[in-house]
C-alpha cells in the first residue's frame, strides 16, 4: 500500500518548484545577455570622440554603405589603445573611401565594396575602378582588387599595375589566376627584382582566356577593346 | 390579581412605552438627506476587494513541476526576443551569436616567431581581441598555428607577438589600418581548405 506524502511535503514542494521556476526565469536573461564589443570599445572613448564616431557610422548606414569595415577600425584602434582622436580620423577616412568605392563601383557586395577602398587607400584613382563596374552576373573582383592593392602597396607603380590588373579582369581572369600572379610577384620582389618588372614579367605568363560576354560595356570601353 | 395592579408605577411604564414617538419630520429629512449624500460603494472598489482579497490554493507536485517550466520557457522565449530586437548605442549589428553565420570553411593560420612566448592572430573575424585565438607553438619548431571556421569572404588580419602586430608574410598587405601597422587579407572562398 503506497504511502500519501504528508500536507506539509504536498505543500512545500510546489512552491519550491514555483519560486525556482521564478529564479531560473528572472535569470535566464541576464545569464544570456550579450554585450558587443564595440559598445564597450566606444565606451572606453570620450563622449566627444564617440560621438563622432557614431555620427559616421549613422552617416555610412544612411548611405547604403556597410558598417563592417568601420567596426573593424574601431575595435582595432581601441585594441591597440590609439589615440581616440586617431581612431576618430580612421574611421572617418574608411567612411570617405567606401562612399568614393561605391560611387564608382556601383551596387556590389560588402566586401568587394571594402577591398575597393582598400585599392583607392592604397592610391588607385576612382576612374581606375571604372572597368569593374559592368560585368557579368555573380562574377566578383575581391581577388582582383586583393591583389592590386597589394601590388601598390608593393610598390608597384599605379598605371602598371591599374592597366594590368583590367586587363585581366576584362580577360575573363579567374580568382586562381589573380592569386597566382600575386604569388609570382611577390616571390620576385622578394628575390630582389624591382616591383615594376616582376610585374611586367610574371602578365605575360598570365594564362590568356578567352573574354567573357558582358552585359552592356560603355561605348567608350568597346572602342578600348577594339583598339586593344 | 395581575402584576400591573399590584404595581401602578408597570402600568405607568407599559403606557409611556406604548405611546408612538413623534419625530419631528425636520429631523428625518435630514437624516434621510445625509444618507442619500454617501457614494454609494463602487464597483471597482468591489472587483478590486475580490481581486486582492488573500485566497488559498493547493497545487500537486506535477502542476508545481509544469508551472515551474512554463515559467521558464517563458523567461528564455523573452529573452531571445530583447536580444534579437536588441540594438547598442551605436546602432550597431545584433550580438555576435546572431552575427557570426555559419562558418563555410576552417582556415589554418600558420606564422614564424621561433623567439616569441606568445603569439595570437587577431582580425575582423575577431573582433581583433588577441585573447580569442590563441596560436599554439608546433613544437621543436619556432611555428605557430590556429585553425578557425571563417565565413567566406575578405578577411583582414595580424599577428599579436608578445604584444606587437604583425601583418602576415605569405599574404596580400590590407595596407595601413590607420594606426600605424600593416595588416593582411586571406580571401576565403566556400569549400576552402586548410
Amino acid at each position: 500500500m503506497s504511502r500519501s506524502p504528508s500536507p506539509w511535503v504536498s505543500r512545500l514542494v510546489p512552491r519550491s518548484l514555483a519560486v525556482v521556476a521564478l529564479a531560473l526565469s528572472s535569470a535566464a536573461p541576464l545569464a544570456a545577455q550579450y554585450t558587443d564589443p564595440l559598445t564597450v570599445a566606444l565606451g572606453r572613448l570620450d563622449p566627444t570622440n564617440r560621438f563622432a564616431i557614431e555620427v559616421i557610422m549613422d552617416s555610412a548606414r544612411a548611405a547604403g554603405l556597410p558598417d563592417a569595415p568601420l567596426r573593424s577600425r574601431v575595435l582595432q584602434g581601441v585594441q591597440l589603445k590609439a589615440d581616440a582622436r586617431r581612431i576618430v580620423d580612421a574611421v572617418r577616412k574608411k567612411f570617405v573611401l567606401l562612399r568614393t568605392a561605391r560611387e564608382v563601383l556601383g551596387p556590389v557586395s560588402n566586401d568587394e565594396l571594402d577591398a575597393g577602398s582598400v585599392v583607392l587607400e592604397a592610391g588607385a584613382r576612382p576612374n581606375q575602378l571604372q572597368s569593374f563596374r559592368n560585368r557579368q552576373k555573380g562574377r566578383e573582383a575581391l581577388e582582383a582588387f586583393t591583389v592590386w592593392a597589394d601590388l601598390l602597396y608593393r610598390g608597384v607603380p599605379g598605371e602598371e599595375a591599374s592597366s594590368a590588373i583590367s586587363k585581366l579582369w576584362q580577360d575573363g581572369a579567374d580568382d586562381a589566376t589573380f592569386h597566382s600572379l600575386w604569388n609570382n610577384v611577390q616571390a620576385d620582389i622578394s628575390q630582389g627584382l624591382n616591383p615594376g618588372a616582376a610585374l611586367q614579367n610574371r602578365i605575360r605568363e598570365a594564362p590568356a582566356r578567352a573574354a567573357p560576354p558582358k552585359p552592356t560595356p560603355p561605348a567608350g570601353q568597346q572602342e578600348n577593346q577594339r583598339s586593344s | 390579581m395581575t402584576d400591573s395592579e399590584r404595581h401602578p408605577y408597570i402600568e405607568l411604564i407599559a403606557r409611556e412605552a406604548r405611546r408612538p414617538v413623534v419625530v419631528d419630520p425636520a429631523a428625518r429629512a435630514r437624516v434621510m438627506a445625509a444618507v442619500r449624500a454617501e457614494p454609494l460603494p463602487g464597483r471597482r472598489s468591489w472587483l478590486w476587494r475580490r481581486v486582492v482579497a488573500p485566497r488559498s490554493f493547493t497545487l500537486s507536485p506535477i502542476t508545481g513541476a509544469l508551472l515551474a517550466a512554463s515559467l521558464v520557457g517563458i523567461g528564455v522565449i523573452s529573452n531571445a526576443l530583447v536580444n534579437r530586437d536588441g540594438q547598442t548605442s551605436a546602432g550597431q549589428a545584433p550580438p555576435v551569436a546572431q552575427r557570426l553565420p555559419v562558418s563555410d570553411t576552417v582556415v589554418k593560420f600558420v606564422f614564424l616567431a621561433p623567439q616569441a612566448s606568445k603569439v595570437s592572430l587577431v582580425g575582423d573575424f575577431n573582433d581583433w581581441d588577441s585573447a580569442k585565438s590563441p596560436m599554439v607553438r608546433i613544437a621543436n619548431s619556432g611555428l605557430w598555428t590556429v585553425t578557425l571556421p571563417l565565413t567566406a569572404g575578405r578577411h583582414v588580419y595580424a599577428y599579436d607577438v608578445d604584444g606587437d602586430w604583425y601583418a602576415d608574410p605569405n599574404a596580400p598587405v590590407a595596407g595601413d589600418d590607420g594606426f600605424g601597422h600593416t595588416n593582411s587579407v586571406r580571401v576565403v572562398t566556400k569549400g576552402s581548405t586548410l
